[in-house]
């Protein structure tokens, strides 16, 4: 990145869009700006949709918003409606997962291990050197 | 012995045959071929039948042989692989009309390794489209259609390695690669009464294999026995350069021989008694009797219960936000809606919609399953239950809504990445197979190939065929 020469951003307007960024994506779902077409009513709740609450709600709303906001055109009515369902219904799974006890020092199971490991270890001279297979009767 | 008998010999059968010169590997693989030929298509269980680079194939292996140069128990041995592994010139269409016309330059790994030990490719077996990962609600999701169970043609296999649960229970191949993130090998192998193995994350390389869910993909075999499973596992374990999540060339491989007997060490085993919230009663009657030889030559088994938790949710969350990534290509292009399948058309677009910090949640609830699950092996070796609470289904079922069920056993076995070994118990009354599962912590793949073993050395339901017409 070189902002003198105008072909990137300065670091503080980095910062600037970073925190508008921020605050715009916290904000509640009926709050953000929607396009034209995005007022329509949304598809109606089939029977089997889970209850949510409010906040929930207006999640799986915004979700279906933001599908809509990028896709609109891709959609049939019935795949409309069929998008809207499976929006509710990922989102029980959303709250549980949140209501989840973690602590800030709980940390993530990446599956990094073999490669930290790997790099202590000279590199095998070629796979089928591990198969023990091939050389069996 | 007659020609049926043949297609349902166990590998160690086959190899004994081949090796001493008795059967020929030329003469095996046209058996294979021709059965294929017949039956495959009414199965929809191949993508596709490569017969002429396996005669040519078996050829070199009977050559081989007849030299003295016997490379091992699968020598001459016909297989099929998922068609989500890439073979070098051939179409790898990943089950999915997008990716029809995919041809790789280069083999999977794990058909590296088999070519290397003599195992003759005869074809690709039909899939899921993507594996199910953009989700499916029918069977019929896939460029074959739906595949169809050989002990019952009205009823489905399982997916995702629908196909190589076909082959396997049709006798079209001796052995047949499948793969799993979340339930695809487990299920067909219940669904079609055969032995299927998941081994244990990063024990097998997924090079040339299609991405899923990259931290849950797993590939492994569908066999006769679990005997047959070990020594294809043998042969296709083992770090990998070229798959980063391989674990390290000291762990990876995995040595199986028959000497290492069923008594290798006494199983500390655990019964799971919250695995399935309800079981389809056909399926709790053979439960029951499976329970019994599981108590009666497991000395000391236990009942056991998984931890409760979000785990599910997890699982969910992880294969949805991955899938979205590996497919994020697929989805916005818009070339999704080409999937055979009308949830498999837009559920990509909900997947895209998790947020990183969910995801990393999800992974960190992952890293506290892991030692939950670490504490409840430290009291067992071995828990064991139903491989599935259902039946195979009729091949029109809504599987969104009629096959929907909790599954905290798939959700925890595939997330933290332990071993599985599913083994047919028993049929119901409808003559359809019901599987048992084995699950061991994570790198002792071995157990699960002892407790499967042991099983299966003291029942016969492995050895029960379909009678295909």
């Amino acid at each position: 990145m070189n902002s003198k020469k105008g072909s990137g951003i300065s670091r503080r307007e980095f910062a600037r869009r970073a925190a508008i960024v921020s605050a715009v994506s916290v904000l509640p779902a009926g709050s953000l700006p929607l396009d034209s077409a995005s007022s329509k009513p949304l598809p109606p709740q089939s029977p089997d949709a889970p209850k949510l609450s409010t906040e929930s709600q207006a999640e799986a709303d915004a979700r279906y918003e933001a599908i809509l906001s990028h896709y609109r055109s891709r959609f049939s009515d019935t795949q409309k409606a069929d998008l809207y369902r499976l929006c509710l219904l990922a989102q029980p799974s959303l709250d549980h997962l949140r209501a989840y006890p973690l602590e800030n020092g709980d940390g993530p199971a990446l599956y990094l291990k073999p490669l930290v490991e790997r790099e202590k270890k000279a590199e095998p001279a070629a796979p089928r050197a591990t198969s023990p297979a091939a050389k069996r009767p | 012995m007659p020609a049926e008998e043949i297609f349902y010999l166990p590998l160690s059968d086959l190899a004994k045959r081949i090796e001493t010169k008795k059967l020929s590997p030329v003469e095996l693989t046209q058996l294979y071929l021709d059965r294929s030929t017949k039956f495959g298509p009414r199965l929809n269980a191949y993508a596709l039948l490569t017969p002429d680079s396996a005669l040519e194939q078996a050829k070199v292996a009977e050559k081989e042989i007849q030299h003295g140069h016997y490379r091992g128990p699968l020598h001459g041995i016909p297989y099929a692989a998922k068609d989500l592994l890439a073979v070098k010139d051939l179409p790898t269409t990943w089950g999915a009309k997008p990716y029809a016309d995919q041809v790789f330059q280069y083999d999977a790994t794990v058909i590296e390794h088999l070519t290397r030990v003599g195992a003759i490719l005869i074809g690709k077996a039909a899939m899921i489209e993507l594996a199910g990962g953009m989700g499916y609600r029918f069977a019929s999701a896939s460029l074959q259609g739906p595949a169809k169970n050989p002990w019952n043609t009205n009823c489905w296999t399982c997916g995702s390695s629908s196909g190589s649960g076909a082959i396997v229970a049709a006798g079209l191949a001796a052995f047949a690669i499948g793969t799993e993130t979340w339930g695809s090998i487990i299920c067909p192998s219940a669904f079609c009464g055969v032995s299927g193995l998941r081994p244990t994350y990063g024990r097998v390389s997924r090079y040339g294999a299609m991405a899923l869910a990259p931290s849950m993909d797993k590939i492994g075999p569908l066999a006769r026995t679990a005997e047959d499973c070990a020594r294809v596992f043998a042969a296709i374990a083992g770090h990998d350069p070229k798959d980063r999540s391989t674990v390290p060339i000291d762990k990876g491989a995995f040595t199986y021989s028959p000497s290492l007997d069923l008594k290798a060490r006494p199983l500390k085993v655990g019964w799971l008694t919250n695995a399935w919230p309800k079981l389809d009663s056909g399926v709790a009657k053979v439960l029951l009797a499976a329970e019994k030889v599981v108590r009666k030559f497991f000395g000391g088994t236990k009942s056991a219960t998984l931890p409760d938790g979000p785990f599910e949710d997890a699982a969910n969350i992880v294969v949805s936000a991955e899938c979205a990534a590996s497919f994020r290509g697929l989805i916005r292009s818009g070339r999704v809606s080409e999937l055979t399948d009308p949830l498999g058309q837009i559920s990509g677009y909900v997947n895209e919609q998790y947020s990183a910090a969910d995801y990393l949640r999800a992974l960190s609830i992952r890293e506290i399953l892991q030692k939950k699950m670490e504490a409840l092996f430290a009291s067992f070796d071995v828990l064991v239950t139903a491989a599935q609470p259902i039946p195979a289904t009729p091949l029109e079922t809504n599987l969104e809504t009629d096959l929907a069920f909790p599954d905290p056993l798939g959700a925890i076995g595939n997330l933290c990445g332990l071993p599985a070994l599913a083994v047919p118990c028993g049929f119901t009354e409808n003559n359809l197979p019901v599987g048992l599962q084995f699950v061991a912590r994570a790198g002792d793949d071995f157990a699960v190939i002892q407790a499967a073993r042991t099983f299966q050395a003291h029942t016969e339901w492995h050895r029960k065929h379909p009678k295909l017409a």
